[in-house]
């Protein structure tokens, strides 16, 4: 029971770690319809961010996160603006290929200026946990959990309640009424990017603690959280959380009942399951297209 | 006039090649970037060593002649497909005289059969399954021993150690090395009467290991033996540590003597014990390196770190070689009888290096080298086992973290 309970709290907490790095990806889409394939890439940033903070200056690395936040956002904002504005209404395939290509770009220049070692952000208080009658509670990816609720329930707070995020879900819905309404929509686009980027940063800062950091660690963050998107429904924010925390509970399970190698392939069995069944996720709030 | 300039300018042009080729041009591809970066950056520098040590005497001593060597090496993403492109490509368009193989067993698989396929003798010194020499070629050799015996070192060091570990978890990431590695570890441990109560090998990808190490922790095994490179062993250990499991011991097939390994896991990779096949206090010498202590300090002066043992294994591979063009007394351009007769030397050797005995057995794999264990002791590595060459005693069981500072 003990065992049962321990893996249902690591999938929880492995959950709220997904759920952390899956809301931008989810609000990018959502907004945009855009599929951004560089999105582990921002996660990565994240990570080295805090971890030149922590290495060079002695940041403790939750005192990172605004640095992460505002680089990120500014990262975000930019790549939008500039380049992402530029095909934002083609189609989808030229998307793909452009945010393909910059994932190679950053994940390329970041391997040439930091090398492909492996690093760690090792603190005094890396992999210290609580132990609560038996059941072991590691305080990093508990605080990860923690802010990572806190970041789709602002986000969700924060599109439904303010003015920005009013115009932020005028576009997503009716670009066109919302550009007629006099919402600079590239604006807005480039906002919701930077947003998007600076959550999906911070979410790096906070598994650097506990996660390995090198330049060419993007691409699985990407796919997992492609992952996540579909499960929890495309852009729908809050799906987010759902779809990683259902991915987080049976992958934990599946690796102490079964077999971890297991746990990789039941995510993609999931995912194909969802699109057929369920296509506009979990919470059957997606977008479908 | 103009057909005599040309003419005379091609002439030039072949004059001048045939001066340029006056050197052994040496090729390989490794992974510099990708899962095995890392590791796979340790061999380049390992044969950078070589060739300016070689270099800095006027290079390869044949016939009364030296000939500098000159390497030409490629990244082969850490994909095993590309591995083989490269080295096709290293031998048909570069025309390199010779070939040195790269980092880990998939990548140095696909290359070794390129390089079978050319006939083009290939040493390696970081790459050690067991299917490599199964497959009946001539013209692959390795300064390693095969994967399965490598760990041996990491399991037969229960004989020395008190309370005598009686039960083993066998964990390992599912790639052609690792894999090997749990089969050795496996079968030594019924030589040692180890009882082993699980046995898994999971993707290398695995993003978490916490819920995988639950189960481990739930059977309370006295050592944790892990198939790994470097990444996967230093998440095992932050997976250890966040989930609070602390066996007697837990010991790695690869990963903790790459200094990245104590250097991002600081005060948590104390107790570590690792397989090697070379620690700078062993007795052995040779005329380029000197003794395995001077290599040792050596590399350290030319790269601020001490060279891993895969290393150690990949600069006395092509110093083997060296030895055996020597011998030889073939010279560049190399021709196709030329590395024929390269490789039939290279099956007849049996030389003293600071690494130890080359001698390569018929399928390749290097007959003369014992394996060692190494465990990580206030911050350094040292060899523990076999006890003849050991340091230091074991630590032994090893600390909960909890009670660590």
């Amino acid at each position: 029971m003990l065992l049962f309970l321990q893996s249902l709290l690591n999938g929880l907490l492995l959950g709220g770690i997904y759920a952390a790095y899956s809301a931008g990806f989810s609000l990018i889409f959502g907004v945009m319809g855009v599929v951004n394939l560089f999105h582990g890439e921002m996660v990565m940033l994240g990570a080295f961010i805090t971890y030149f903070g922590f290495t060079l200056f002695g940041i403790d690395p939750f005192l990172t996160l605004p640095f992460s936040i505002v680089f990120l956002f500014i990262f975000g904002y930019m790549v939008q603006r500039l380049i992402i504005n530029r095909v934002v209404e083609s189609p989808p395939m030229i998307s793909y290929i452009l945010t393909f290509g910059i994932h190679l770009i950053v994940a390329y220049s970041a391997l040439w200026a930091w090398t492909a070692d492996f690093r760690t952000v090792t603190t005094s208080y890396s992999g210290v946990n609580a132990n609560v009658y038996g059941v072991i509670i590691p305080y990093a990816r508990l605080a990860t959990f923690g802010i990572a609720l806190c970041v789709v329930m602002g986000l969700y707070l924060f599109l439904y309640r303010s003015e920005m995020g009013r115009a932020i879900r005028a576009t997503a819905q009716d670009k066109e009424i919302a550009r007629l309404k006099g919402v600079n929509i590239h604006h807005i686009y480039a906002v919701t990017f930077g947003i998007g980027a600076a959550i999906t940063g911070m979410a790096g800062s906070l598994i650097s603690t506990y996660f390995i950091i090198f330049p060419q660690m993007g691409l699985p963050y990407t796919i997992l959280a492609f992952c996540i998107v579909v499960l929890g429904g495309m852009g729908y924010v809050p799906g987010a959380l759902w779809g990683g925390l259902i991915l987080g509970v049976i992958q934990s399970v599946t690796a102490t009942y079964l077999n971890a190698g297991l746990s990789g392939a039941l995510t993609f069995i999931l995912l194909f399951v969802m699109l057929i069944v369920r296509p506009a996720g979990i919470a059957g709030k997606g977008i479908i297209e | 006039m103009f057909g005599i300039v040309v003419a005379f300018v091609l002439t030039a042009g072949v004059h001048g090649t045939a001066l340029a080729q006056a050197k052994f041009r040496i090729g390989y591809a490794v992974p510099l970037t990708g899962t095995f970066g890392r590791d796979g950056n340790l061999v380049k520098d390992a044969y950078a060593f070589w060739k300016d040590l070689v270099n800095a005497k006027g290079g390869i001593y044949v016939k009364g002649k030296r000939f500098p060597v000159e390497l030409i090496f490629l990244d082969d993403k850490s994909i095993a497909a590309e591995n083989a492109k490269l080295t096709e490509r290293l031998i048909t368009k570069d025309r390199v005289d010779l070939i040195l193989g790269g980092f880990g067993s998939d990548s140095v698989f696909a290359g070794s059969a390129v390089a079978e396929k050319y006939k083009y003798p290939m040493v390696s010194g970081a790459a050690s399954s067991n299917k490599l020499f199964e497959r009946g070629f001539k013209y692959y050799f390795s300064t390693l021993g095969k994967a399965t015996e490598e760990v041996r070192g990491c399991v037969d060091i229960a004989q020395i150690l008190s309370p005598r570990p009686k039960t083993g978890v066998i964990l390992g990431s599912d790639v052609l090395f690792t894999a090997l590695a749990c089969e050795g570890y496996k079968k030594y441990a019924e030589q040692n009467g180890i009882e082993i109560l699980h046995f898994e090998l999971f993707p290398i990808t695995l993003q978490d290991y916490n819920s995988m190490l639950l189960k481990v922790k739930q059977k309370n095994p006295d050592v944790l033996f892990v198939g790994s490179h470097l990444m996967v062993a230093m998440k095992m250990i932050q997976a250890m540590k966040e989930i609070d499991f602390t066996p007697k011991m837990v010991t790695f097939s690869y990963g903790p003597t790459v200094p990245d390994f104590i250097k991002n896991l600081g005060r948590d990779a104390e107790y570590v014990v690792a397989a090697s096949e070379w620690a700078p206090n062993l007795p052995y010498k040779d005329a380029l390196f000197g003794t395995a202590r001077e290599f040792n300090d050596n590399y350290f002066k030319k790269y601020g770190r001490y060279p891993d043992y895969v290393e150690a294994a990949s600069a006395a591979g092509v110093y083997a070689m060296q030895v055996a063009i020597e011998k030889l007394g073939i010279v560049p351009p190399l021709k196709q009888a030329d590395r024929v007769k390269l490789m039939e030397e290279l099956h007849k050797q049996d030389l003293m290096t600071f690494y130890g005995v080359v001698k390569f057995g018929p399928d390749g794999a290097n007959e003369a080298h014992p394996p060692v264990a190494v465990q990580i002791q206030n911050g350094k590595l040292i060899n523990v086992f076999p006890k003849e060459a050991a340091e230091a005693t074991p630590w032994y069981p090893m600390k909960p973290w909890k009670e660590r500072q």
